[in-house]
């Protein structure tokens, strides 16, 4: 078994509480960090907050920053993110937020109109340098 | 180009689970490329006669693990290896139970992963695909 293979897990974890234990947070391979599909919760209490676009997508980076700096890494190591959408018209509500958090040059990005688990409006993941 | 990294297509022992070859479609089952494995997304296969099994759910999804297994395999990896999974569905209602199963695949230090539910082809349940170490 490769060492190279890592788990990264916390207490609060990042896609909050009833969040299925088939996945990981975050698993570090090799010279990478994956980070799983991330959906607005609340990193205190680990309920979702489900709202708009904006406010969703706001949460999410910002747990997953918290949860990057965990990991030993952070946004401007991020090499791709994919961002799943409820609706593409919504693209430029989450465009406003994600410019807000990205470095300049940002990664590399994916954005798909998608249906989501429990209704959510905006998942994102990404990959980062570990 | 990076120096001294090679990029190398991988495929299942079994043929019949070469479903780029079998469709005669313009990708491969997987590239290794350094210490990783990337995987297409894959489908419900039969590893009997070839064919799209499109059963319930859970049995769709029970085969395509199994044959992302065996590709896996075949090229040296494991599904402990794995470390990114998209499972993507045609319906997210099957979210649940798509779960049960892949537990059964995954049951400990299970890799990250994202699933969400967008039309696939050919009446597929799922499409599932994945990025693993090599090694």
């Amino acid at each position: 078994m490769s060492v190279r293979r890592k788990i990264v897990s916390s207490p609060h974890d990042a896609r909050g509480v009833g969040t299925s234990a088939a996945a990981s947070e975050a698993v570090r391979g090799g010279d990478f960090l994956f980070v799983s599909g991330l959906t607005a919760t609340d990193p205190q209490s680990g309920m979702r907050m489900p709202g708009t676009t904006a406010s969703e997508t706001r949460q999410i980076l910002s747990n997953l920053k918290q949860l990057l700096k965990r990991a030993g890494s952070s946004f401007d190591k991020i090499v791709k993110v994919n961002v799943l959408l409820h609706s593409m018209l919504e693209a430029p509500n989450m465009n406003e937020v994600h410019v807000q958090f990205f470095p300049d040059p940002p990664p590399a990005r994916t954005v798909c109109g998608a249906r989501l688990p429990d209704g959510m409006k905006v998942m994102i993941e990404c990959t980062a340098l570990a | 180009m990076s120096e001294g990294l090679v990029r190398t297509a991988i495929a299942p022992k079994n043929p019949l689970l070469n479903a780029s070859r079998v469709g005669n479609l313009p990708h491969v089952p997987g590239i290794r490329v350094g210490e990783y494995i990337f995987l297409s997304g894959m489908v419900p296969v039969d590893t009997q006669t070839g064919e799209r099994s499109l059963g319930p759910i859970a049995e769709q999804v029970r085969i395509t693990l199994s044959n992302m297994q065996h590709t896996l395999e075949s090229a040296g990896s494991s599904l402990e290896r794995v470390v990114r999974v998209h499972v993507v569905l045609a319906d997210i209602a099957n979210l649940t139970e798509m779960d049960r199963i892949y537990r059964e695949f995954f049951r400990v230090d299970p890799p990250a992963r994202m699933v969400w539910s967008m039309q696939l082809r050919f009446g597929n349940g799922c499409e599932i695909e994945c990025v693993a170490l090599a090694a």
